[in-house]
């Protein structure tokens, strides 16, 4: 049940990352851009876990992992700043 | 250094929502309300992921922010005046 859910993040962040970058393709609104490479992030963040068992038994627990999800949302919080007045 | 990054994470995805709460409050676009809301989940599966015993509910709880940001995207397609 615990991996479902995994899967699901996995699938979820990848809709909404691939959404929002097709958005911004779109209407060039550079928000679209910051969010959509900030669930890029969190998409491989959410695969890292759903292959931890394949990768490695202890990839649940690396740091590697939420370091990916850090920077990402550091990106987002990045473009944020810069775009606002 | 897990809890670090863990405390990073929480305060990131604090301020995000605090910036999209703000974009909201200006120009009323209610698109940006529920990105608030998706990363103020987000900052909650955080704090939920401290407790070992909350696992399966944090990732629940992150899977319902993806899920809400699906649906501020395809509400925006929906209404693109709003």
């Amino acid at each position: 049940m615990t991996e479902a859910i995994y899967l699901l993040c996995a699938v979820a962040s990848i809709a909404c990352a691939a959404l929002l970058l097709r958005g911004y393709m779109a209407s060039r609104v550079r928000l679209l851009l910051w969010s959509g490479l900030c669930f890029a992030g969190y998409a491989v963040n959410n695969l890292l876990l759903v292959f931890a068992p394949v990768l490695s038994p202890g990839w649940t627990e690396m740091p590697v992992r939420e370091a990916v999800a850090l920077v990402s949302t550091g990106l987002l919080v990045f473009g944020l700043v810069w775009e606002s007045e | 250094m897990k809890l670090f990054l863990s405390g990073g994470l929480f305060a990131l995805s604090w301020v995000a929502g605090l910036f999209f709460l703000r974009y909201w409050k200006k120009s009323q676009d209610r698109f940006f309300a529920f990105f608030a809301g998706a990363f103020w989940l987000i900052a909650l599966q955080r704090l939920l992921l401290l407790d070992p015993g909350t696992r399966f509910v944090a990732y629940c709880v992150r899977l319902l922010a993806f899920v809400v940001i699906l649906f501020a995207i395809f509400d925006k397609n929906r209404a693109p005046r709003r």
